[in-house]
């Protein structure tokens, strides 16, 4: 380890979890410093669950922080095949006659479903703020944390184990199938399910992914909440973030200890780095260092780009808050038919975000993008296609998709679920680990407090 | 109404007539009730035309478990499982993949198409084979409660617990990965030829409304690869006499034992008195007491048929209505007057003692799923192509062979519903895309049978023509199957149990099911 090393730690990219790890770091008294590849902080607001254990482990209070969860009422917007729509508020009540419109059978079932699904997501809310169970643990302390786990949820009743069980393997159209009739409503539900996944709504685990991407929001709110957390931990004192690094940093290690990293031309020493960027792209350099089992098992990480993002102007406000294109299951399966084969969707899977008097999109499934596909999301919504941009892919925006065989002790490998790797030094952060991407800052405080403990 | 019997076992399929073997080989006087003529349920041979012998719905055996050809002595009651030694993928390019009995020729057979391949095939082996081995324990097991306090569950479940850290991690990683990946991503893993992926995943589809890329179909894949365990029967096998003789040879065993079996015997229900079965009531208003009612049926027709409703909760009521079926596969059987050459491999030979697997890629396999999902039969269907008259001779005349077609996907909801002429448009598919791989098929063909899943409903009764009686799909399986709580081979109702492949571990000609529930009943001291 080099003495003139001026950082006890390098985080590598300043995303949310990237950050919250670092400013964990310098809480604990280590020089951290943050290397970031874009040219300057972006403006983008955080979706997904900020588990409360983040802001208070940070000291983090409204109004600095502020969660959109409070302000988009209704939830979400969809167009019903005859005209008109069906809006679902935050208010139970209020969505459930909304429903009732379209479906009384689907309304009486309506908080029922609500509530069963939200103690589900409370129980992926207790495993979510702690390193995955560690299976094959003989340590009597890792065990009895499990038996815990097991005890928190039996005590939640026996209908939840059953849920729990039954649900997790499930797809969100059987399960979905399962409860509600109408189209639309089953349409707005199942997309949650197959959110940055290959895969369509009769996949087994899709509704797993639903009730990941429920975690953190109410009863009744099928959307994760929204915030700017990013922003916030930016602007915070305490770590040193360098931007415009040209390129993706490289770590970099001799004889399976981390040295420090690569930046652009500059190589920066530390004995610690922490890495949120994709654990496929982080480990590349490393592969003569690593054993060939391990290289393997990266390799297989699925992680296979699918949604487009991008936005669309608007020439006069939205009449909506959130506005979600997905008209029944089977558009959603037929959606990703297209994407098995290597095609981008023909008719895809629109959700629109109004925000400052632009859209911001989420188009699923998209394999390329080109004319044909802003062509057809402006016809979707409705607008010409000059007003629809969609940004260029790079790469899984959860660095590795939320399947059943890729989630708690099997993320991101199979057997290095607890944010060490094989090389010395070296850690991981980002949504590439447990609890995955749209959970904001877990994987970050988790893996900081691993650190803490080894160091 | 004096209780001559001490069970009554309604159906006699292969399940139901092993529940009744042992009951039987247990001392207890048992009565096993057939609607059909003949026992087997769907595990029948049947002379459809004069002369050629087909099994009907099923076609191999493989998965019989070997303690129970062993309790139940069966080779003496005349099971006799011939080898079926190679299965040949006839591809799109005139091309073909090759299984052959001897390992060293499939391996240069595979080496052909990858060298990278061949050499993961044997890594692969191994793996499965100790998946296999992993999983073994647990299909001879009861499945804990996992939501009872009973200490005898907790104790089950951390037995099963540490049985799964026993494995070690890497086999327990593989374990995972199998339970909740698609066959398509799980061999991705390790294989890079299509072909091979295509027919490998295709028993990972077999009996499931998912395609290979569905994820929960890689435990399908080890649920059949459990066959090819224990060194009874090397690979997949053929009952001498077609699966109905498996049947009689279980049925055989039982009746040494003592059991006795009424065919033509329609149960209506089961009688209940004071929340416990007291008999069963036949179809011609026949009662018989028995201190103890088994049915062999699936959760459908066991619960929300031959029980009133009121006898049941509520909540229970409602995870067997949930409980998933949907029926996906049909079955073509041709009686011929010769044997069809396919292009791949041209004239008649040893190929034909083999399968014929219609797999040629893995997007073709997709594609027939996608047909299916929309509620259409498969304009190319996946088949798996047997000629029981190669292996056994007594299946044809002299001569004359039969040809056995295993079909997917054939969806028991298809749009408009099944009729006649959608049932010979079905067969048309079948026949016509054998045809393009086999040309001159259709000149050979004296006779055919088309089954549809709605035939198999209505010949065998099996709900929506599922011929695993529910989906093996990840939440069915276990300690879900057929419902929470209830997999224990008990019901809710006192003295009522279910044997049948609806429940733990389930499908195929395996009876383990129905060796589990006897065990149980047995346990229950009955």
């Amino acid at each position: 380890m080099s003495a003139a090393s001026r950082w006890d730690a390098i985080v590598i990219g300043a995303d949310v979890n990237g950050l919250v790890a670092a400013h964990l770091l310098a809480r604990a008294g280590r020089r951290v410093l943050v290397v970031d590849s874009r040219k300057a902080p972006e403006q983008r607001v955080d979706v997904g669950w900020v588990p409360p254990q983040v802001l208070r482990d940070l000291g983090i209070r409204a109004p600095a922080f502020y969660l959109q969860a409070d302000q988009r009422d209704p939830w979400i917007t969809a167009p019903l095949p005859g005209g008109g729509k069906l809006e679902l508020w935050r208010d139970l009540g209020q969505s459930t006659e909304a429903i009732r419109k379209l479906s009384p059978a689907d309304a009486a079932k309506w908080p029922e479903f609500c509530t069963r699904m939200r103690r589900l997501a409370g129980v992926l809310e207790a495993l979510y703020v702690q390193p995955a169970p560690d299976v094959e643990t003989r340590e009597i302390g890792e065990l009895l944390r499990m038996a815990g786990l097991g005890l928190h949820v039996r005590r939640l009743g026996k209908q939840t184990v059953i849920d729990l069980l039954r649900i997790l393997p499930m797809s969100i159209a059987e399960l979905l199938d399962d409860w509600f009739e109408n189209d639309t409503l089953k349409g707005v539900l199942g997309a949650a399910g197959v959110w940055h996944l290959r895969q369509g709504p009769r996949a087994g685990g899709t509704a797993f992914n639903f009730l990941h991407h429920h975690v953190g929001s109410p009863a009744g709110v099928f959307r994760p909440p929204r915030s700017n957390i990013t922003q916030v931990l930016t602007a915070m004192p305490g770590v040193e973030v360098r931007w415009g690094g040209s390129a993706e940093a490289v770590v970099l290690a001799t004889a399976g200890r981390v040295t420090g990293v690569r930046s652009g031309s500059e190589e920066l020493v530390a004995p610690l780095v922490v890495s949120s960027a994709d654990p496929q792209t982080t480990f590349a350099p490393l592969k003569p260092q690593l054993d060939a089992e391990f290289v393997r098992a990266v390799g297989n990480i699925k992680s296979r780009s699918i949604v487009a993002r991008g936005t669309a102007q608007l020439e006069r406000p939205a009449d909506f808050k959130t506005l979600c294109l997905a008209p029944s299951l089977d558009h959603l399966e037929r959606a990703h038919d297209d994407a098995k084969y290597g095609r981008t969707s023909a008719r895809p899977y629109v959700e629109a975000v109004a925000t400052d008097g632009r859209l911001d999109l989420h188009v699923q499934y998209a394999v390329t993008i080109d004319q044909t596909l802003i062509a057809s999301v402006a016809a979707a919504l409705g607008v010409a296609a000059s007003q629809v941009s969609l940004e260029p892919q790079s790469g899984h925006h959860y660095h590795g998709e939320l399947t059943l065989d890729q989630i708690l002790f099997m993320r991101p490998v199979p057997g290095w679920s607890r944010y060490r790797t094989p090389i010395h030094g070296l850690y991981l952060c980002g949504p590439g680990t447990h609890p995955g991407g749209g959970i904001a800052g877990a994987a970050g405080r988790n893996a900081a407090r691993v650190i803490l403990k080894d160091n | 109404m004096p209780s001559t019997y001490d069970a009554i076992v309604i159906g006699g399929g292969h399940n139901g007539l092993v529940t009744a073997a042992y009951l039987a080989r247990a001392g207890k006087k048992v009565l096993v009730l057939e609607k059909r003529p003949r026992v087997g349920g769907a595990a029948v041979t049947e002379e459809i035309f004069p002369g050629f012998k087909f099994t009907m719905f099923s076609y191999v055996v493989s998965l019989l478990r070997p303690e129970i050809i062993r309790d139940l002595d069966l080779p003496r009651h005349g099971l006799h499982i011939l080898p079926l030694e190679s299965t040949v993928t006839p591809m799109e390019n005139g091309d073909y993949l090759a299984a052959w009995g001897d390992h060293d020729e499939t391996r240069r057979e595979l080496y052909r198409h990858s060298p990278r391949d061949a050499e993961a095939y044997d890594e692969y082996g191994k793996l499965m084979h100790h998946m296999a081995h992993a999983v073994r324990p647990i299909l001879g097991m009861v499945p804990p409660d996992p939501t009872s306090f009973d200490p005898r569950d907790l104790m089950a479940l951390l037995r099963l617990g540490k049985h799964f850290r026993g494995l070690g991690a890497e086999r327990l990683h593989a374990l995972v990965k199998l339970m909740t990946m698609s066959s398509a991503d799980f061999l991705d893993e390790w294989f890079e030829t299509d072909v091979l992926k295509a027919t490998k995943s295709a028993s990972g589809i077999i009996g499931t409304f998912l395609g290979p890329r569905s994820p929960g179909t890689a435990y399908v894949l080890l649920h059949h690869y459990m066959g090819e365990l224990d060194g009874v029967f090397r690979a997949w096998g053929f009952a001498k006499g077609g699966t109905g003789a498996v049947s009689e040879a279980i049925a055989s065993a039982a009746r040494g034992f003592g059991a006795e079996i009424r065919c033509d015997a329609t149960v209506a229900r089961v009688l209940v008195k004071g929340g416990r079965a007291t008999g069963v009531a036949l179809e011609n208003g026949d009662e018989i007491a028995a201190k103890v009612v088994v049915s062999g049926l699936d959760p459908r027709r066991t619960f929300l048929e031959l029980v009133e409703e009121r006898e049941l909760p509520g909540e229970f009521i409602s995870d067997i209505k949930r409980f998933k079926f949907r029926g996906s596969s049909g079955k073509v059987n041709l009686a011929l007057d010769a044997l069809p050459s396919f292009t791949c491999m041209p004239g008649v030979g040893r190929q034909h003692r083999g399968a014929f697997s219609i797999s040629p890629s893995l997007e073709y396999v997709e594609r027939a799923y996608d047909d299916a999902k929309y509620g259409e039969f498969s304009r190319r269907p996946y088949m798996d192509i047997v000629f029981p008259s190669m292996i056994d001779p007594g299946m044809a005349p002299p001569g004359k062979h039969v040809m056995s077609v295993f079909v997917q996907y054939a969806p028991y909801h298809l749009n408009g519903g099944w009729n006649d002429a959608k049932r010979e448009a079905f067969g048309d598919a079948v026949v016509n895309t054998i045809e393009s791989f086999a040309p001159g098929l259709k000149s050979h063909i004296l006779h055919r049978q088309v089954i549809t899943p709605a035939d198999i409903e209505r010949i065998t009764g099996l709900t929506e023509g599922n011929i695993f009686q529910g989906e093996l799909a990840l939440h069915q399986l276990f300690f879900m199957r057929p419902a929470a709580g209830w997999a224990k081979f008990r019901t809710p109702v006192r003295a009522y149990y279910q044997c049948g492949a609806g429940t733990h571990p389930g499908g195929g000609i395996m009876g383990a099911s129905g060796r589990l529930a006897a065990l149980a009943i047995l346990g229950d001291g009955a």
